[in-house]
């Protein structure tokens, strides 16, 4: 009862924000250049500058060309893409699959590994397991994510060629059909082995690199916030009880050390995101990231501000579901507020 | 066995009359710079249906030793480096068993004691309930891990693995998702109604008011003297025969303080359990205990009939005590603060513990330890002022004396 009321609580807000955030954005990139710079040339005339920037409605007011964006965004209509040269919303599904598949298996692999590590070494704190595990997570989040990337690809790629490069193979990506995007779903769908092996191999070698820092640092938050639990009271008040070790670990120590870790894993998220752009283009992944990053360099305004726009509100999003999950893992948070 | 070790054999060896024996007890934690010997060759009894108190200043030892009985100390850094805690378990001994040493017996059987046979109240109420689970659910826990035949007898034989497993607190993850689904719904249903039956008749015994209501809350909207009768409730939910009590109202507001010790009194006498009450308060232990013991520095220095005791200290650390609480018998600035602080417990070498501090010490005191003295036979004393110089080799001017001292003064 009082976690659905400080849902729908939540959700209110949720529209406020999002407005919020597309004020920020649209002001930001146009800060950044105009949004006509891309389709001009040395050889335009002034005049055909002119009626560029009419077209393009650049002598209105900015909150006024704020309104026109943000209306052709509520009605499906996100711009020009120049570097697709496509519209953006026509590339849009594609790139933002690929990308979600790839973060979604880099996610999955940071959080259960991430837990399962950390719990692991705060449980067996100052032993061998627990040094080992040190010895992973500060290595793994000070590991520059382009330099791990090209090691792998030297070592998997080139040298064993045990992994492939791409999101797929193009004769298999084409014996089935793809109604979701998502290789791995559609293969499961289309009940082709053959594929799903094949969108698996391809996802091994991006998603973890994309999920190594992540995995790195929600082990360091799970294990150091399990130590700091496991010394409490109400832990030896629950062996004091009779629960046998497994039980004072998984009911009680862990679900509270749970309870910081969840924020951490909503902040890396964002960190999930923006890893994708290096991760894409070392990995040939047809993605989000590598667009983003053509569009940046040759100043594609449509596909910044889309792009923006989007991983903005699936950052709000996933921080909503984690507020969702502190709440229920803390319940002093529901009644705090 | 060397001097200090006593024997508190006023209550006898045979184990009739007794529910818990501590023989030599010690416990040491490894530091940087050496074995802390927190305690020491400590030895008592606790006789059946006894208050029996363990008094002593911060730091001397009486947390760990009571601990020990839970076999709680955290090892490392601790070490059991020696003795023996004998337990009497009214489950044993109704099957005519004798004891078992608490220090040595395998986990499992140690699990079916801790919050069975032998519970604890500890000292912050709101440190030693977990903040992310009901009220209901953390008592719960006691009667699933203790109680769950008692749970399961009315669901008859037939009652599927799954749901036993559930009563006993192992089921898997699937498990639980099965357990929602009819058909086993009902019969976990069931289970969990006789386990919200016990837990609220618990917490009803410890007049909590509304326990239904109390159930489905979480600690952190109760208040210090609630958490604190839910965790009462909780350690005497299966009618523990030793009942520890870790300073069970040091972080209690004053007001709150008396009505929690009423229901303790209370509740021991409808209970019939033997206590190990643990306090730095001696006017608490005064009006709570039958005995005393007095630890100082990882030993116990005198023990006796609580009367006795206070009556007669027999060592000046106990008059020390004694004389640092005001009572009306204490003019106004009469009160007398015992000097320096506890002594260093790293690789100590032979002497008496407290020769530091007290304003008896002779020559013995610094280089022998002293020695379980009986001085009625309810109560005995460790100290060397009341130890035969030709006992100990010692010359008579090595000798501490009370007489001597406090006539100069």
């Amino acid at each position: 009862m009082q976690i659905r009321d400080y849902l729908i609580r939540r959700l209110m807000v949720l529209p406020i924000l999002l407005i919020g955030v597309s004020i920020i954005v649209f002001t930001l990139t146009r800060i950044g250049g105009s949004p006509i710079g891309i389709y001009l040339s040395h050889e335009m005339t002034p005049e055909e500058v002119e009626q560029l920037e009419e077209r393009y409605g650049l002598n209105e007011p900015l909150p006024v060309q704020y309104l026109a964006w943000a209306g052709g965004v509520l009605s499906g209509d996100l711009g020009w893409s120049g570097v697709a040269v496509a519209p953006v919303t026509a590339v849009f599904g594609d790139k933002l699959t690929a990308t979600m598949e790839l973060a979604t298996a880099a996610g999955i692999v940071a959080v259960t590994l991430g837990i399962t590590l950390g719990t692991f070494a705060g449980s067996r704190r100052d032993r061998l397991p627990d040094h080992l595990t040190r010895v992973f997570s500060v290595s793994g989040s000070s590991m520059p994510d382009f330099w791990f990337a090209i090691l792998l690809l030297i070592v998997f790629w080139v040298y064993l060629g045990w992994f492939p490069i791409g999101r797929s193979d193009p004769a298999i990506w084409a014996s089935i059909a793809h109604p979701t995007g998502l290789y791995t779903v559609d293969s499961l769908m289309a009940g082709s082995w053959q594929a799903l092996r094949d969108a698996i191999w391809h996802l091994i070698l991006p998603a973890m690199t994309l999920g190594l820092a992540t995995t790195a640092i929600i082990t360091r938050m799970m294990r150091s916030s399990l130590v700091e639990e496991l010394n409490e009271d109400y832990v030896d008040a629950a062996r004091a009880k009779g629960l046998p070790e497994r039980l004072v670990l998984k009911r009680h120590a862990r679900r509270n050390a749970l309870i910081p870790t969840v924020t951490v894993i909503g902040l890396s998220f964002g960190f999930l995101l923006q890893g994708t752009v290096v991760v894409e283009i070392l990995y040939q992944w047809p993605g989000m990231g590598r667009w983003l990053a053509d569009a940046v360099l040759r100043g594609d305004q449509a596909t910044i501000m889309a792009y923006v726009l989007f991983t903005s509100v699936l950052f709000l999003t996933v921080n909503l579901a984690v507020d969702i999950i502190y709440a229920y893992l803390d319940r002093r948070v529901v009644l705090g507020s | 066995m060397t001097a200090t070790a006593f024997a508190d054999t006023t209550s006898g060896r045979s184990g009739v009359g007794l529910v818990a024996s501590v023989q030599d007890l010690s416990i040491h934690f490894q530091t940087k710079t050496g074995m802390l010997h927190a305690v020491d060759e400590v030895s008592f009894d606790i006789r059946d249906g006894e208050t029996l108190g363990l008094v002593g200043e911060t730091g001397c030892g009486k947390s760990v030793t009571a601990r020990a009985f839970m076999r709680l100390v955290a090892t490392p850094p601790g070490v059991y480096a020696g003795g023996r805690i004998d337990f009497w378990s009214s489950e044993t001994r109704a099957a005519g068993g004798g004891p078992v040493n608490l220090l040595t017996i395998p986990e499992d059987e140690m699990l079916g004691i801790r919050g069975n046979r032998i519970a604890m109240i500890f000292q912050d109420p709101g440190k030693a309930l977990n903040p992310a689970l009901s009220i209901g659910d953390q008592l719960a826990e006691v009667f699933y891990q203790h109680r769950s035949d008692e749970l399961l007898d009315p669901l008859g034989p037939g009652t599927p693995a799954v749901v036993r497993r559930a009563a006993r607190q192992e089921a898997t993850r699937v498990e639980k998702i099965l357990l929602k689904v009819p058909p086993l719904r009902s019969q976990a249903n069931r289970v969990k109604a006789a386990v919200d039956d016990r837990v609220a008749a618990a917490l009803a015994d410890t007049q909590i008011p509304n326990p239904g209501k109390i159930m489905d809350r979480y600690p952190h909207e109760l208040s210090a003297g609630m958490k604190q009768r839910v965790l009462i409730a909780q350690a005497l939910a299966c009618d523990p025969d030793l009942l520890i009590a870790d300073e069970p109202t040091t972080a209690l507001d004053v007001t709150v303080q008396a009505r929690i010790l009423e229901l303790i009194a209370e509740l021991l006498d409808r209970h019939d359990t033997s206590v190990l009450y643990i306090s730095h308060d001696l006017a608490l232990v005064r009006g709570m205990c039958d005995r005393v013991a007095v630890m100082y520095a990882g030993r116990i220095v005198e023990i006796g009939l609580t009367e006795e005791v206070f009556s007669d200290p027999l060592h000046p650390y106990t008059r020390g005590l004694m004389n640092a609480v005001p009572s009306s018998a204490h003019r106004r600035g009469a009160l007398t603060a015992i000097i320096g602080s506890v002594p260093e417990l790293i690789d100590p070498e032979p002497s008496c513990r407290f020769n530091t501090r007290c304003p008896y010490a002779a020559g013995v005191c610094r280089r022998l330890d002293p020695r379980f003295l009986r001085h009625t036979l309810e109560h005995g004393v460790v100290c060397h002022a009341h130890d035969d110089p030709a006992a100990l080799a010692a010359r008579p001017d090595e000798m501490p004396s009370f007489a001597r001292v406090d006539d100069a003064r």
